[in-house]
């Protein structure tokens, strides 16, 4: 019988899924909540299940989830990312469904997403390490730990929540008084924010490049990577534009940054696809982070320079089948650059645009450039979910040519409606620190020119601008 | 060397004119005409023209000054200094000549002597003839523009200004020529104003043969309007009789207003045996060929007044302000009212006011007094603020005689003598300083602004920061064609607009729907280079402001009594004279109001202290609008 995946997700990511899904013979479910009824998933997947009225809570609710999957006779979840993609809880009850999931072990994902076992486990491999603690002990104890470690290692550092992930739960704590005063503060928002207050510290490498490997890893423990992706153009440590490869000229360092990531999966016995993420500093230091026990929004620059669908694999891998290549046969072949275009205004503190409607939809197409996004012309953009429209991968022979493809997309992509982050994009790509290919997570701090753009701003678009204001007012009434 | 082109001195100007039997002619695109047709002529246009105009080889093109400054800011939309800059790009050698209204400048009002000598500075860059004139032939009015150009080593051409009647004689006007010669010194050229084309030719030969008589080197360059239709008749006797110089424009641009085609007068002095210096006829028709298809796109802004007008040799109002004379009676709703004021208040009203020289901004103040005569009812019961001015002589001496003392008691009340006394003569008005206002404008802008943007803020401060910001928003619009810029009815779907922009790049925009949105908006959708771009408006609701009731005059009035000034008509707030907390007296001036370009005071009818001010600098009011709110003194 044909199988049959039941995509935990929504938005770009569900359908890149659910054309995996459907390249490989398999039928597609999709599921959804009320505020995404005109959602373009839905549309695309072969079915369709409806989860409840959420917003987000359906999504999240593991209960119902399971219960679709099981309604419809699916043979496996994808998670996708976000929402349940990395609760062990999740991935627990779909094998205890006998469900697959597609992904690692309920235990991996468990023993990743703290991020305390993951940093002893990767301590015993040998993998380089930012100076950390362990969980700070709870009350005055904690702090005592943490005052202590200041001091040795010095300031500033970080407080990051065990369950924390994706950007979530970081505090950065400049002295000791503050340190004092955030401790509990971090606790608090941990436990709002995951159940867990459970906290860490960490040194905090100053404005490092954010530098990760892509793993595959099939079940009988063979691991390969897709080499390096460069991610520190980031905003509050929200990734916006990323790079495949990384750009660093040392190219045995980032061999060694490869290798060591594969090692590191090892160590964790990892399974399916995964990202090892490593801080580089000015001296070009590296330091293991963390495991992202899922796809990746950004795992399509990857695919592009090496040619393999990480998604396919994913399920192919769920599947019980083995990596049909090895290592060597990895290639990585020109750059690739994917920058979210995301439903926000960008001058407006990147404040969402969310609940607007998308009056014109134009993409730009031709060689190079690949569109994973889910808006078309006349969609509303729901108020309850994130902000990203669509990731719009350029691909190119080398540097140069790739930041070309990418100036003259951004030119060609027409979303009005909402206003979006084109424009900053925009601005971004003639940057000349950019094009240089040298920049650190800093870039966005320390280039804020990067948002003084006027959206009309060519001679064109002002002059267009008083052309429909003569059609509209049938008369130029700066002319009366 | 017989043509004239930049660079050259007055003195090689002088003796190249002198040295030569024919005369030359000066293109007088900026006077083409003057109902508000010609206030509508774009740059695109002129630049259009360009070449061929160049090709001609005229005198000069005048093609700033006037009211030129003011409505290329305010209706076309174009920085006077650019336009300039990009014309003299495409005409090197033709000489640009501008007319300054002497301490007037390009406005309607007199500006301090720093402000006049930094405007003549930077405009000097661009022009090299400078015709000044004073409506009241007042010398003293034109001597700081007199000393800049001269300082600057332009062509200064003075003017007397013309008209007809008993008081008009050669004598009188010989004796002004003496008095210009007195301070300017023999190397200038001198021109004859004759703005609302008075007079026959006759007169006009004989005036120039007068001036010729007692100053045989002169040089006189003749300007005229064809309004009567016979100015060509008047050209052909002033070259007869020695002038030098005269006016003409192109003549598919011609019509009743303005003055007459070049070709028609070239034709026909040539018959008399006089050839125009250089001139290029074949370059001529060229100009005019060009500009003929250009003529549609301003149908809208001619003169609803057809034909010739040989009655303004009784009315003498000139071309420019009959035809706006009639959009406003039109506009006004007293269209059956014209003759009237024309052929009798305002020939009354001239001759009661001294019969001075009907030319701005003094052929406002004679309209607007026999306009407010006949609609008032009360002749000379509601004086304007330049009516006013103009009695107690703040533009200068009466040339002939006083107006007679009735006119002074209804204008002023029984203490009219006293007033006169005391407030009358020329102002010495006080320099400004310039750079407050530049530190003023900065600030209103949000940016350093250039020499050039402080001169045409000095001018017309509103209206030059409402231009500067629309250039922001909307860039340089000059690139637009009048097909565009001017277009009534909107574009039709699927129409597609092409044109280059400042920058030489092409553009292509074709018009896509306009459609009203659920949230009650209307969008325009244009494909902008192949891009597709979408513009939200709002409706304005109609009937919502026009249903509020208007107040009347005496509800203003009775509002003013207790301390709530209101607008009195409906204006544009160009002085606040108070601030909050000021103790006022009755008379004290509030601000002042402008409309159709006149200020009018804002004066206090109570004692007291000013509370509030609610009306903005700038601010179009309304009838009845709120201005200020004054605590009325107790008792």
């Amino acid at each position: 019988m044909k199988k049959k995946i039941l995509v935990a997700n929504r938005g770009e990511i569900a359908i890149r899924i659910i054309r995996a899904v459907q390249e490989l013979g398999y039928t597609a479910v999709a599921v959804y909540e009320t505020p995404d009824n005109d959602a373009l998933h839905i549309r695309v997947a072969d079915e369709a299940v409806w989860l409840g009225d959420g917003p987000r809570s359906d999504y999240l609710n593991i209960e119902k989830v399971i219960k679709a999957a099981r309604k419809v006779g699916a043979d496996a979840i994808h998670p996708g990312y976000g929402f349940l993609a990395e609760n062990p809880d999740f991935a627990k009850a779909c094998e205890d469904t006998g469900l697959i999931f597609i992904g690692p072990s309920s235990e991996v994902i468990s023993q990743l997403g703290d991020k305390v076992t993951a940093r002893r486990i990767m301590a015993e491999a040998g993998i380089p390490m930012v100076p950390g603690t362990q969980n700070l002990k709870a009350g005055g104890e904690g702090v005592a730990e943490a005052v202590a470690f200041g001091a040795e290692y010095g300031y500033p550092i970080m407080l990051k929540a065990t369950a924390g992930g994706g950007g979530r739960g970081i505090r950065r704590v400049e002295n000791e008084a503050q340190l004092r005063a955030e401790i509990h503060v971090a606790r608090a928002e941990a436990k709002a924010a995951f159940n867990n207050d459970n906290v860490y510290i960490e040194k905090v490498v100053l404005t490092p490049k954010h530098v990760e490997v892509q793993i595959l890893a099939d079940a009988k423990g063979k691991t390969v990577h897709l080499g390096s992706r460069d991610c520190s153009i980031q905003r509050r440590n929200q990734k916006l534009v990323e790079i495949a490869p990384s750009l660093i000229k040392d190219r045995k360092l980032v061999d060694e940054i490869c290798a060591t990531a594969v090692r590191a999966a090892k160590a964790a016995n990892y399974f399916n696809a995964g990202t090892v993420e490593f801080l580089v500093d000015k001296e070009m230091n590296y330091y293991f982070m963390e495991i992202n026990t899922r796809i990746q929004v950004e795992h399509t620059v990857s695919e592009m320079v090496t040619g393999i669908d990480i998604v396919r694999t994913q399920i192919k891998l769920a599947m019980g089948k083995d990596l049909a290549f090895d290592q060597k046969d990895v290639q990585i072949r020109g750059f690739a650059i994917e920058v979210r275009v995301n439903a926000e205004d960008p001058q407006n503190n990147f404040m969402p645009e969310a609940g607007k409607k998308v009056t014109v939809y134009r993409s730009p197409g031709g060689y190079g450039v690949r569109l994973d996004g889910f808006v078309y012309q006349g969609y509303t953009i729901p108020e309850d979910y994130d902000s990203l429209l669509v990731k719009m991968t350029v691909f190119g022979f080398s540097w140069n040519e790739t930041v070309d493809r990418l100036r003259r997309c951004l030119a060609n992509y027409v979303i009005t409606g909402p206003k979006t982050t084109i424009p900053f994009y925009l601005k971004l790509v003639n940057d000349p620190d950019f094009q240089s290919g040298d920049f650190d997570t800093s870039f966005i701090e320390t280039h804020p020119e990067l948002i003084e753009y006027d959206e009309q701003g060519s001679e064109v678009n002002k002059l267009a601008r008083l052309i429909a204001e003569i059609h509209y007012e049938q008369q130029n009434k700066y002319a009366i | 060397m017989e043509r004239i082109v930049t660079g050259m001195s007055i003195t090689e100007v002088l003796e190249t004119m002198r040295g030569n039997e024919g005369y030359y002619v000066t293109n007088t695109a900026r006077d083409l005409s003057q109902s508000d047709f010609k206030n509508r002529i774009l740059l695109h246009t002129e630049l259009l023209a360009a070449p061929a105009r160049e090709k001609a080889n005229y005198f000069s093109l005048e093609i700033t000054g006037g009211a030129s400054v003011h409505v290329d800011i305010l209706r076309k939309q174009v920085d006077p200094f650019l336009k300039l800059e990009l014309l003299r790009d495409k005409m090197p050698n033709t000489m640009f000549q501008t007319l300054c209204r002497g301490v007037n400048l390009f406005g309607y009002r007199p500006y301090p002597q720093n402000v006049i000598r930094l405007t003549v500075r930077e405009f000097a860059k661009y022009v090299d003839v400078w015709r000044v004139f004073d409506f009241m032939n007042h010398i003293p009015n034109m001597l700081a523009v007199f000393e800049e150009v001269q300082k600057a080593g332009k062509i200064l051409e003075p003017c007397i200004c013309f008209s007809t009647g008993p008081e008009h004689t050669d004598d009188f006007y010989v004796n002004k020529v003496g008095e210009i010669l007195d301070v300017t010194g023999d190397e200038i050229l001198l021109c004859i104003k004759n703005h609302g084309g008075l007079g026959t030719p006759k007169r006009i030969g004989q005036l120039v043969a007068a001036i010729k008589d007692r100053y045989p080197d002169i040089v006189i360059h003749y300007h005229g309007h064809n309004t009567d239709g016979n100015d060509v008749g008047r050209i052909s006797a002033a070259v007869r009789n020695g002038a030098k110089v005269i006016d003409a424009a192109d003549h598919s641009f011609t019509g009743y207003y303005g003055p007459p085609p070049i070709l028609s007068v070239i034709h026909d002095l040539r018959e008399e045996g006089f050839e125009p210096v250089g001139l290029d006829d074949s370059a001529i028709i060229e100009t005019s060929e060009i500009l003929r298809n250009e003529r549609e796109h301003y149908e809208y802004f001619e003169s609803q007044f057809k034909g010739f007008s040989p009655t303004v040799q009784i009315h003498k109002l000139p071309g420019g302000a009959m035809g706006s004379s009639f959009e406003q009676a039109v506009k006004g709703d007293f269209l059956d009212k014209m003759p009237e004021i024309l052929h009798d208040e305002l020939p009354k009203v001239q001759k009661e006011l001294g019969n001075y020289w009907s030319v701005t901004p003094g052929s406002q103040i004679l309209w607007t007094t026999a306009v407010n005569n006949v609609l008032g009812g009360d002749r000379y019961g509601n004086p304007t603020g330049d009516l006013k001015n103009l009695l107690l002589g703040k533009y200068g001496p009466f040339p002939f005689y006083q107006p007679p003392d009735w006119i002074y008691e209804k204008v002023f009340g029984p203490d009219w003598k006293k007033i006169l006394e005391e407030e009358g003569g020329l102002d010495d008005i006080e320099d400004i300083d310039i750079e407050k206002e530049r530190a003023g404008l900065a600030k209103r802008l949000g940016y350093e602004p250039t020499e050039q943007q402080l001169v045409t803020y000095l001018q017309h401060p509103n209206d030059a920061v409402e231009f500067f910001k629309f250039e922001e928003k909307f860039g340089k619009v000059y690139v637009l064609p009048p097909s565009i810029f001017l277009r009534r009815g909107g574009f039709k779907l699927g129409e597609t607009l092409q044109f280059k922009d400042h920058n030489g790049k092409e553009h292509v925009i074709e018009i896509g729907p306009k459609q009203k949105s659920e949230d009650g908006e209307w969008k325009v959708y244009l494909n902008v280079d192949h891009h597709e771009r979408e513009y939200s408006f709002k409706e304005v609701v109609q009937g919502s402001v026009a249903q509020e009731a208007q107040l009347s005059k005496e509800e203003v009035e009775d509002l003013a009594r207790v301390g709530d000034v209101r607008a009195p008509f409906k204006a544009n707030v160009c002085e606040i004279s108070v601030e909050a907390g000021q103790e006022v007296r009755i008379g004290d001036r509030l601000a002042m109001v402008e409309a159709m370009k006149m200020q009018t005071p804002v004066d206090s009818v109570v004692n007291g202290k000013i509370e509030k001010i609610f009306a903005e600098l700038g601010q179009a009011l309304k009838v009845g609008d709120k201005m200020i709110k004054i605590k009325v003194d107790e008792g």
